[in-house]
């Protein structure tokens, strides 16, 4: 009886199996981020990449895209001009 | 000093948290040490079966908290031992009839007098389980080696977290060493890879704890049960001393007292 769940379920232990399936399951879990924290993310990704190019910070997207094996965070912007020097952070605030 | 205040949580009911609180609470005392245990579990009282005190009940928590009786009227002391103690929850109330300050408030005084207050957590992660955790300063998390429970207890790990709890540690209970063996089931290494938190112990799968439940007697009496051994083990780690964790295919007690179990059970 056994081995027929077995076969019916493939070769691999089942115990592997779970593991396998909580890793993608906590992950998934875990970036049910909330839309303050995505918006404190979006805010540091635009600060970082203005150091390197101009760009248009009203185009920017920030989201969590959640597949069958992956989880990915994904970010959109469109770029105006790239810089040939870094851009030092600014010490005055705007 | 005051003592230490311990929720013990899971997120997911049935895997084993009454059954770990009265017998860390046994094994604490055992040790000498004073212990009172606090069912937090409001209108789903357990804590009390467990020890085998349900037939002295007068006052409960809530009575405690109302101002119904002074706290010391509430404690039930243990059949065997004398620094043991238990405050029952109530039967007939609601979660809500307690408030998160109070029970804050409540444990803050316990400590004055015991070296260990422990916080039975209820099920779920609503208003009962901020109640049990308000006034504690650490947390173990009881888990058993399947989905469910460990999605639960890693969302449990999540809002322990979130109320900025910094001492959070992890008890597997019922690990089936047969089926790690045969890799059907997910072993110590595979849940605390998964979990990420510090690992207190690991209690093995056993027939005996129905039994024990059934008599009302914690298991950690019986001198003999590897269960037993594992709860004084993680007694042992909470008061800091440094004992091993056994393998998941180390064999339990070693030759001898497998020797010693066969003689007894024939």
């Amino acid at each position: 009886m056994l081995d027929t769940i077995k076969r019916f379920f493939g070769d691999k232990k089942s115990g592997e199996v779970a593991k396998k399936r909580m890793q993608i399951v906590l992950l998934h879990d875990r970036l049910s981020i909330s839309p303050e924290m995505l918006e404190s993310i979006k805010n540091d990704i635009l600060q970082v990449l203005s150091r390197y190019m101009e760009i248009d910070d009203r185009t920017i997207k920030v989201s969590i895209e959640k597949g069958e094996n992956y989880a990915a965070l994904v970010s959109n912007v469109q770029v105006k001009r790239v810089y040939r020097h870094v851009q030092q952070p600014s010490t005055e605030s705007s | 000093m005051p003592g230490t205040t311990i929720v013990v949580t899971s997120g997911k009911g049935g895997v084993g948290k009454t059954t770990t609180v009265a017998n860390l609470g046994t094994a604490l005392a055992m040790r000498g040490r004073s212990v009172v245990m606090v069912d937090a579990d409001i209108g789903l009282r357990n804590l009390d079966v467990v020890m085998g005190l349900e037939n002295r009940i007068v006052y409960n928590l809530v009575d405690i908290i109302e101002g119904r009786c002074r706290t010391e009227q509430a404690m039930i002391r243990d059949r065997k031992l004398n620094s043991l103690f238990l405050i029952p929850a109530a039967q007939t109330r609601e979660k809500d009839a307690v408030h998160p300050d109070q029970m804050k408030e409540l444990c803050e005084k316990l400590q004055q007098d015991f070296d260990y207050v422990l916080v039975d957590c209820p099920a779920g992660i609503e208003r009962g389980f901020r109640n049990a955790v308000a006034g504690a300063q650490k947390a173990i998390v009881v888990t058993t080696p399947e989905v469910s429970a460990i999605r639960d207890a890693d969302r449990v790990i999540g809002l322990l977290e979130a109320e900025l709890m910094k001492d959070i540690q992890l008890i597997i209970n019922r690990l089936n060493h047969k089926m790690v063996k045969r890799g059907d089931m997910m072993s110590t290494e595979d849940i605390c890879s998964l979990l990420a938190i510090p690992l207190v112990g690991v209690i093995p799968e056993s027939e005996e704890v129905v039994v024990s439940t059934n008599r009302g007697i914690p298991l950690v009496h019986e001198k003999r049960s590897s269960v037993a051994g594992a709860f004084r083990r993680i007694a042992a780690r909470l008061e800091g001393e440094q004992v091993p964790i056994p393998a998941d295919n180390a064999e339990e007690g070693g030759i001898l007292s497998r020797f010693k179990r066969l003689i007894w059970s024939s």
